[in-house]
């Protein structure tokens, strides 16, 4: 009796893991490509989406160590919800742990920052612009950037993988 | 070899027979049975057979139907709401929706419309709203107008209009919503604006287009509920282009990306001509601020200067008595006096958040402000040794205070005896330094909600919640109890009256059996994220039709004497704990199944233990923990067998015995 329950056990596992993948749409499964948002004198940032349902593209205008302030960035998406209200949560992660946890508001009923807030859903996004970022000098070494922005409902708006290379 | 042979015989007669139901469905998703499906993102080309007929609310978006047109959903004769946001379609042809009376909401957005036919939109009885952005309209000739009389909302931002002019036949007498965000339209003209004439109370949305000129006399003596000008640089293009007419909102602010210009006095000339309301500032510069830049806001009930990078509010405003709202969020102002309140007498609302410096409270710097009920300080950096009385002087009509996400403040007996009347007091993420056995909200007779959740109290004060008679809702999420207990006699005595109490990150371990006896009125109990085992339930004895949460708690076991307190209650949480899926458990296992439609979030009650069913649903879980009847046949099998040894043992004794006599 026991070898039956395992059986069915496994074969449901099995099915499961067979069909998971498969389910929903295109891109599911599949990574997204690897983009460089800048490399220059030293310092390099890949970034990849980690939205199972679709890319984005980013650059970074300057790119050095010496990271100046209020940085020009462009940025292209499709929304797959609206913006009314928009967050941005920036993780720093070391050798898999998380260092440095930091969430901004973007977008807000009461003070909509940037001139995209309250697109809507299906809505192409092309920001070309400053992003009010403090300025700092980059240390030599490795890091791991996770970028989610998601809206008030907690949907995910865009999510990135980012590598820093400073050498 | 014995032992371990019946060892495992045990172990298959009791062991759980258990089954795990899977189910990958990959067709659309049913929101509610019968009406409302989500196929979102599923790539499709036509309407699933599935869906039923009776569908009545369809979210579509992101599939595939380049055309559209009479047979695409003509299954679904029944839908009110339909979005086919970014379907990649390129024609909707004739009668497209004619077979859909009820169709009250279509949503096109983003799609790269070619042509839609003059007969597409007949059919529905009442079309009230049509969202067409970002579909590279350049003209409102492109939207067929025949079925459009009842139109209420039309969205049409992110296009390539220049001209909000409508064609003659095109009905906006019942239109209450109308968007033109992110066009391209610069100028208004009288005739623009006439043929929004029939529309009254019209909310019409500009943002992002960037007015640089509008006809005179274009609005007069029209009435607007809303008009939006964000991120018009030139204010008094649109101040003197608004003449004679009446605006309940005007929404005049700026954002970080766009190019701006500083205020000056004169191009607020225009707004005495103006009948508005409540009027958005947001993120504009004054170039010089003195009195006489606010000739023109006398008659204004609310004004929002949030991010206007003001260190003061000059002295001496005249006529602004009438202001009942002042939003001064995001600012530099670096004492609270700096706002100069004694302008603002009729102030019933006062924001003040997320100032860029350190806020200095000051002394009675607000105490003009006789009318005051709601005052926001939130996020500013507030520190005070000894508040608030002080600081708060004179403000004997504050129904609702914020002091959240501050410095340390000290508060002492009696703190907020200078507002009698508050009945919201919020302090979450404020730390609070009240010595023991201090009384800091005695005498708010009033007050029925009290936020104190991360304030680092010290809970071990049982006068702390003293003289609080009408106090509703508590919370006192992330405080900490002495080892992690709440004893028989804590803080909650003084509280009788309370009805919704929230105790979820407190890093509790155990509540006492009586812990909660007076808390007669709960309706509501968080108890999420601490470290409670099924030994704590006794406490919630006294508690009946609740809504109560245990989710994320340390619940293994919930023996059966317990389970009656549960099911007093309304509705229950329990997810995210290590259940035991054993049958140790089953009495618990038992009342979950007769048990679901009380349980929330009960996709999440997962089996920790045995090990085999880690992470499994407990829906999904069956156990038979009684002898089955295969069982019963192995039992009296291995019985038999026994039987049949020990008879062999005695006989082989026995002869061995007589053999050795």
């Amino acid at each position: 009796m026991q070898t039956l329950t395992m059986t069915r056990f496994l074969t449901a596992l099995l099915v499961w893991t067979l069909m998971a993948p498969g389910s929903g749409g295109r891109g599911r499964g599949t990574a997204w490509p690897t983009h460089t948002a800048c490399r220059n004198e030293g310092l390099e940032v890949l970034y990849q989406s980690c939205d199972p349902l679709q890319d984005f593209g980013f650059s970074v205008d300057q790119c050095s160590k010496q990271l100046k302030p209020n940085l020009r960035i462009r940025l292209g998406i499709i929304l797959r919800e609206d913006i009314r209200e928009l967050y941005l949560d920036i993780s720093l992660i070391s050798k898999g742990t998380s260092v440095l946890h930091y969430s901004y508001p973007i977008c807000e009923a009461d003070l909509p920052k940037f001139s995209f807030c309250g697109k809507k859903k299906g809505e192409q996004v092309y920001y070309a612009g400053p992003v009010n970022n403090p300025g700092f000098e980059i240390f030599k070494g490795e890091y791991q950037i996770l970028l989610e922005l998601y809206n008030e409902k907690r949907a995910t708006v865009a999510c990135a993988n980012a590598t820093v290379i400073c050498s | 070899m014995a032992p371990e042979v019946s060892c495992c015989f045990l172990v298959v007669l009791l062991s759980a027979s258990c089954e795990v139901i899977t189910s990958s469905d990959q067709m659309c998703i049913e929101k509610e049975a019968n009406r409302i499906y989500n196929c979102e993102n599923l790539g499709l080309s036509e309407i699933p057979d599935t869906l039923p007929n009776t569908t009545e609310f369809l979210e579509f978006s992101f599939n595939f139907l380049p055309t559209i047109q009479n047979t695409t959903f003509s299954g679904l004769i029944n839908l009110i709401f339909l979005d086919l946001t970014r379907c990649q379609i390129n024609w909707i042809h004739e009668n497209a929706f004619q077979s859909h009376p009820q169709l009250s909401t279509l949503v096109l957005t983003g799609n790269p419309l070619i042509f839609v036919a003059e007969t597409a939109l007949n059919g529905p009885k009442s079309l009230k709203h049509l969202f067409l952005i970002q579909t590279g309209i350049f003209s409102l000739e492109f939207i067929p107008a025949h079925n459009l009389k009842n139109l209420e909302s039309l969205h049409l931002g992110s296009n390539h209009i220049s001209s909000i002019k409508f064609p003659k036949d095109f009905p906006t007498g019942n239109l209450k919503v109308l968007d033109f965000q992110n066009n391209v339209i610069h100028y208004l003209s009288r005739e623009d604006m006439d043929s929004l004439k029939p529309a009254t109370k019209l909310s019409l949305n500009f943002n992002g287009n960037d007015i640089q000129g509008i006809e005179p006399g274009a609005f007069q003596s029209m009435v607007f509920q809303s008009l939006n000008f964000g991120g018009t640089v030139n204010l008094s293009v649109i101040f003197s282009g608004l003449h004679n007419s009446t605006i309940q909102s005007l929404w005049l602010g700026t954002f970080e990306d766009t190019e701006d210009q500083d205020l000056s006095s004169s191009m607020f000339e225009g707004l005495c001509e103006i009948s508005v309301e409540s009027m958005n500032l947001q993120k504009h510069s004054f170039s010089s601020l003195s009195s006489a830049t606010f000739q023109c806001f006398t008659h204004l009930q609310e004004l929002d200067l949030t991010g206007n990078h003001l260190k003061e509010l000059p002295p001496g405003i005249k006529g602004m008595n009438s202001l009942k709202k002042l939003v001064l969020n995001v600012n530099k102002f670096e004492q609270l006096c700096q706002i100069n309140a004694d302008s603002f007498p009729s102030l019933t609302h006062l924001y003040i958040k997320g100032n860029i410096k350190k806020l200095q409270l000051g002394a009675g710097c607000l105490e003009k402000l006789e009318n005051l009920q709601k005052l926001d300080l939130s996020h500013n950096d507030i520190e005070a040794s000894d508040c608030c009385n002080l600081q708060l002087k004179n403000l004997s009509h504050l129904q609702s205070l914020n002091l959240s996400y501050n410095e340390a403040l000290g508060l002492r007996n009696e703190a907020f005896k200078a507002c009698p009347q508050l009945k919201l007091l919020d302090l979450a993420f404020t730390q609070l330094h009240i010595n023991f056995p201090q009384s800091p909200f005695q005498n708010l007779h009033l007050l029925q909600v009290l936020n104190l959740s991360h304030c680092f109290l010290d809970t071990s004060n049982q006068y702390l919640l003293a003289g609080l008679p009408n106090l509703r809702h508590l919370n006192l999420q992330g405080n900490r109890f002495q080892d992690g207990n709440i004893p028989k006699t804590n803080l909650f005595q003084m509280v009788g009256s309370l009805e919704i109490l929230v105790l979820s990150s407190c890093d509790l371990s155990f509540i006492d059996q009586e812990a909660f006896h007076g808390l007669g009125n709960m309706i509501h109990v968080d108890l999420s994220h601490n470290n409670l085992t099924s030994s704590s339930i006794n406490a919630l004895s006294q508690l009946k039709g609740t809504y109560l949460s245990l989710a994320s708690n340390s619940i293994c076991i919930i023996p059966p004497h317990l389970l009656p307190i549960l099911s007093q209650q309304n509705i229950i949480n329990l997810s995210h704990n290590p259940l035991d899926c054993t049958c140790s458990n089953i009495h618990f296992l038992t009342w979950y199944k007769e048990n679901v439609q009380k349980l929330e979030d009960f996709k999440e009650l997962r089996c920790a233990n045995p090990p085999p069913l880690q992470g499994v649903q407990l829906s999904d879980v069956t156990l038979s923990c009684g002898i089955t009847a295969v069982g019963t046949f192995f039992l009296t099998v291995f019985l038999f067998l026994l039987a049949a040894l020990l008879i062999y043992v005695i006989k082989f004794f026995l002869r061995w015995k007589y053999q050795h006599l």
